[in-house]
């Protein structure tokens, strides 16, 4: 058996149904987190699973093809996130594989990995397309308050959306993570690359 | 989102120009909005896109699109209006609090440059059927697995949102409350999003053997169901939004 | 040359030690309809995703032997080859759609644009296809708004139209009402009778006698018997392998047709007498059932609609208590409406309904659930957990029992549905129908002192319902009021002595079920059918209304 990279980009079947079954768990994750009133968006939690299951190239295009879907279908802003989507697949599908999904406490790891470089990829875009706001009253409020003690600008918005992503996926992580781990073999083992027929 | 698409099916000029160019469009429009700092042009590409938007008759559908973004603006008007590094022009005051220039007339350009982004791709998603953009992508030699992957969320996604009523009924009737303090609530969320994980989860295996006993992945030339649609005018105005980039382009290196 | 051959066939899923299919050999000539019948778990699924090449190219996993499709191997020939010569249909028909085509035209293309057929050739195939299977009318609309039967024609017709030599349908019906199901059958018996070589895997017994050459008798992974339906069902042992025999066979059998022990049975009506049973009595029953006093709910003048103006339920009166009822109705008569109505999960627009004594607009669904348990059709709208027994013990916790109580309960009801010794295993690495039986356990261990049950026997095979009979029976003896939609005409008459007639928002009968199934034009009107059994007895001459296969002697 040999063992396939994670970058194969000869994507199975499996793994390609993958991805809109993730935008669509994206969606309902932050359906439900509106329904339930809770004070998150948790509107990655697909992409999340879909890299944990099929690797960084689906993740990242799961991301990608979610926000693109988004813009298409509820708010054309979504556009611009298209590469921090597609960032978070990538950095959790290559640290999944590398074993940061071994415990929940390395998950835990992995979350705030991911919400740091969230928030580093969204900062640029944040201050080129609108001035460095990120929409969310509360990161809004922390980063009016810090250009009005004329901290740097760059600086501001990093700390407004490090407020915002963060927690988010933290928690988006964790879930993805208590989700993975409790998926059943027979549906797991469509998605492993380095499965082969095993001629009797 | 729960009737699939933004699309609105009319009979018009903007309806009739090939998805591709009107693609290039939404790019163009908006990098020319954020290469110009210049109030006066912005405004003018902005009144162009509403143009296309009129002539498409569907100008009126933008709106509950642009109210999507209002919180987003609202904030760009408040937070550098008020607090904009640059404060030394004052414009008025309200009360003692000082208003100025500088900051709002940066809110301006923001917000003329967020609307068009939004009335953009406005002219995009309102005036084209998502199925004909994907179509033309694949013919442009985009995968088109990548072509499924993009339709088939538009027909998916209904159906996984049709399955969240019933999973919460399930649930409450097996005495779960979704009502109360925040832990309750908190509580409830993984019963009811993992049904419907693991059952999109396991209806992709499902949906991966109708699409291998359709030859997915069979390696023949493919052919096409539709013949292309006649959309009009693609050459020449791919052309003038190439001309008018590189214009601009020309104008922010050599002024 | 041999439509299909299957030399020595093993094969075991990734990941798992033991042989699915179990060293079958067969072969099938040009135009046969097999039939393989089997209970769940007997590897019939898993011997269509072999005949179709899934297995192993899709699903990996070890593979032993050989299969041939006319002269092309199937382990070396890619899927995309193989799909040209085999079509498969499944039991689910929403996830054998596409879903990237919006239309059901488009759908039946998306194989032929795939496989590089020329436009024209495509637009002829698609209509001789549609034509075939009567889906003409349907060209332009969303497969997504489409009937179960309805996209089960659909998905025919896409394979179809890939102009296969052999059609395998995998239980096509299984997951149907009674009318697209019957939709469905007739379509395959028309392809059939055109000349298509077809395999069907099917629960429904009578259909697989009536249509097979040749059936194959499928148990743990081994082919157990390869003949005619007459050889096939006429063995005494069909019971061990979990299967019924067609209820024309059960009722010759009883009827004593059989002086030779080793002749065969009818197996479809056509070959059974149309006469004998003029002279006919029921038996008098020697066991007096003794009534026993359950929880009640009273219903009176109950209005509800989803939309304004548009009433689902147009006024009902009913007093439930008492023995086990059964609601029957066509699709759309208002069924599913009406028991979430008495579960608090909609509210009423007049009327109102006393659940053991609480009035449902005073409380919710959550507060009722210790009151009255709902088990829903479809297990994968509720199943979360990750281990059988947690998922038990789910509702048992809500409802404030103890974690040892509920423990108890959980491990008790899964042992009465036969699902104990699965209790640490994760609920989707079990077939569809163990799911239901995990929702009907998780239920049952929340101890309610009503029980409604939705479609219950949908999936499951004889075993199955023969389990779901025991538990009403039982349920009804702990004192329990126990209420069950169905559509198995058959089942209901064998399990409930009581049944409501529900059409169109009103009840059109209430009664003894005997009774019930005598209003030949009620049951005309509201869309349903007599038992096969009742059928039967009515062609031999039998005057009144037969509804148990032991009432027979
Ligand atoms: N994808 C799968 N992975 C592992 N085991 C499976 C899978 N599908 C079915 N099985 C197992 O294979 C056996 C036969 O199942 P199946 O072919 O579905 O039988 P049937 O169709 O007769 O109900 C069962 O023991 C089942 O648990
Ligand atoms: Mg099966």
């Amino acid at each position: 058996m040999t063992k396939k990279s994670m970058w194969s980009l000869k994507f199975s079947t499996a793994a390609l149904v993958l991805i809109p079954a993730a935008i669509g768990i994206n969606y309902l994750g932050k359906l439900f987190a509106e329904l339930l009133r809770l004070p998150l968006w948790l509107d990655s939690i697909g992409t999340v699973l879909s890299s944990m299951l099929a690797g960084p190239i689906i993740g990242a295009l799961t991301g990608i093809i979610n926000n693109i879907i988004y813009g298409f279908t509820a708010s054309p802003v979504s556009f611009v996130y298209a590469i921090t989507s597609g960032v978070i697949g990538l950095v959790v599908g290559i640290m999944a594989y590398r074993g940061w999904i071994a415990s929940i406490g390395r998950a835990l790891v992995l979350g705030l990995v991911v919400g740091v470089i969230a928030a580093t990829v969204s900062t640029p875009l944040n201050i080129l397309f609108w001035g460095g706001q990120t929409g969310n009253i509360w990161g809004d409020a922390l980063f009016a308050t810090m250009i009005a003690h004329d901290l740097p600008l760059w600086f501001a918005s990093f700390a407004d959306s490090l407020a915002v992503d963060v927690p988010d996926k933290v928690a988006t992580v964790i879930i993805g993570f208590l989700i993975f781990r409790n998926l059943p073999k027979n549906l797991t083992h469509m998605y492993d690359r380095r499965s082969e027929i095993d001629r009797l | 989102m729960k009737n699939g698409t933004f699309y609105v099916e009319k009979a018009s000029i903007v309806h009739n120009v090939d998805p591709l160019s009107k693609l290039l469009f939404v790019f163009v429009s908006v990098a020319i909005t954020y290469m110009l700092s210049n109030q006066p042009v912005v405004s003018g590409v902005l009144a162009f896109t509403l143009l296309l938007l009129l002539l498409g008759k569907v100008l009126h559908n933008v709106l509950p699109i642009i109210g999507l973004s209002l919180v987003l603006i609202f904030s760009i008007i408040v937070v550098q209006g008020f607090f904009h590094p640059d404060r030394s022009t004052v414009w008025f005051t309200i009360g003692s609090v000082p208003i100025y220039k500088e900051g709002f007339s940066y809110a301006l350009l923001l917000t003329l440059r967020v609307l068009n982004m939004v009335c953009a791709f406005g002219v995009l998603i309102l005036t084209t059927k998502p199925d004909d953009l994907v179509q033309s992508l694949i013919r442009k030699g985009m995968s088109p697995k990548i072509g499924y992957v993009l339709l088939s969320v538009l027909q998916i996604l209904p159906q996984m949102i049709a399955a969240t009523g019933k999973i919460t009924d399930a649930q409450r009737a097996r005495g779960m409350e979704t009502e109360g303090g925040l832990s309750t609530r908190v509580k409830s969320f993984i019963p009811l999003l993992t049904p419907v994980v693991l059952n999109s989860i396991n209806d992709t295996r499902d949906r991966s053997i109708a699409l291998e006993i359709r030859g997915f992945n069979s390696t023949s030339e493919r052919t096409f169901l539709h013949e292309t649609n006649h959309f009009k005018y693609g050459f020449v105005i791919k052309i003038l939004l190439a001309a008018s980039l590189a214009a601009v382009i020309a104008w922010r290196i050599f002024i | 040359m041999k439509s299909i051959r299957v030399e020595q066939l093993k094969y075991k899923y990734p990941g798992s030690d033991h042989f699915v299919l179990d060293d079958i050999s067969f072969a099938v000539e040009k135009g046969e309809f097999i039939g393989i019948a089997g209970e769940n778990g007997a590897g019939k699924t898993t011997l269509c995703y072999a005949l179709s090449g899934l297995v192993p190219h899709f699903f990996k996993g070890g593979y032993g032997g050989n299969v041939f499709i006319g002269d092309m191997e199937v382990y070396t020939h890619a899927m995309s080859e193989l799909t040209a010569r085999v079509g498969l249909v499944f039991e689910n028909p929403f996830s054998q759609m596409t879903g990237a085509k919006f239309t059901v035209y488009d759908e039946i293309a998306f194989g032929l644009e795939n496989l590089g057929v020329p436009r024209g050739e495509m637009h002829r195939r698609i209509q001789e296809c549609m034509k075939q299977l009567k889906i003409e009318e349907l060209g332009d609309v969303n497969p997504f708004s489409l009937s179960g039967g309805q996209l089960q024609r659909v998905a025919i017709a896409s394979v179809m139209a890939m102009k296969p030599d052999i059609l395998i349908l995998d239980e096509p019906t299984s997951q149907l009402d009674p009318q697209g199901a019957e939709e469905v059958f007739q379509v395959v018996e028309q392809l059939s009778a055109q000349g298509v070589t077809i395999i069907m895997a099917e629960q429904k017994i009578e259909k697989l006698a009536a249509y097979s050459d040749r059936i194959f008798l499928m148990n743990q992974g081994k082919l157990i018997h390869k003949g005619t339906p007459a050889e096939i069902f006429s063995r005494d042992d069909l019971d061990v392998y979990g299967i019924a025999p067609p209820v024309y066979t059960s009722a010759a059998r009883s009827l004593k047709f059989r002086q030779d022990p080793t002749a065969n049975l009818p197996v479809v009506l056509e070959e059974m007498p149309t006469s004998g049973l003029e002279k006919f009595s029921l038996p008098t029953r020697h066991v007096e059932v003794v009534d026993v006093k359950t929880a009640e709910i009273v219903v009176s003048d109950l209005c509800f609609g989803y939309e304004k103006d548009a009433e689902i339920i147009k006024g009902i009166d009913l007093e439930l208590s008492g023995k086990p009822l059964a609601i029957i109705g066509q699709n759309g008569a208002g069924k599913t409406t009406f028991v979430k109505l008495l579960k608090a999960l909609l509210k009423p627009h007049k009327g109102k309904i006393t659940v053991v004594g609480v009035k449902t607009t005073d409380t919710t669904a959550a507060k009722l659930a210790a009151a009255i348990g709902l088990i829903f059709q479809n297990p994968n709208d509720q199943i979360f957990k990750s281990k059988v027994i947690d998922e038990v013990m789910f509702g048992p916790l809500n409802i404030g029992q103890s974690p040892e109580t509920a423990e108890a309960n959980a491990l008790k009801m899964l042992d009465r549905v036969g699902l104990a010794s699965k209790k640490y295993e994760n609920p989707y690495d079990l077939s569809l129908a163990e799911r239901k039986l995990i929702a009907v356990a998780s239920i049952l261990a929340m101890d309610t002192k009503v029980i409604i049950f939705d479609e219950p026997t949908i999936g499951q095979d004889a075993k199955g319902k023969v389990k779901l009979a025991a538990i009403i029976n039982e349920l009804y003896a702990q004192g329990k009021l126990v209420v069950c939609i169905l559509h198995d005409m058959d089942f209901v008459a064998e399990t409930f002595e009581r049944t409501v007639i529900l059409g169109d928002g009103r009840v059109l009968f209430h009664g003894e079920t005997r009774a019930a199934f005598g209003q030949e034009e009620l049951l005309r009107d509201a869309g349903l059918e007599q038992p096969h059994i009742t059928q039967l007895a009515h062609r031999m001459g039998y005057p009144g209304i037969l509804l148990r296969k032991s009432e027979l002697h």
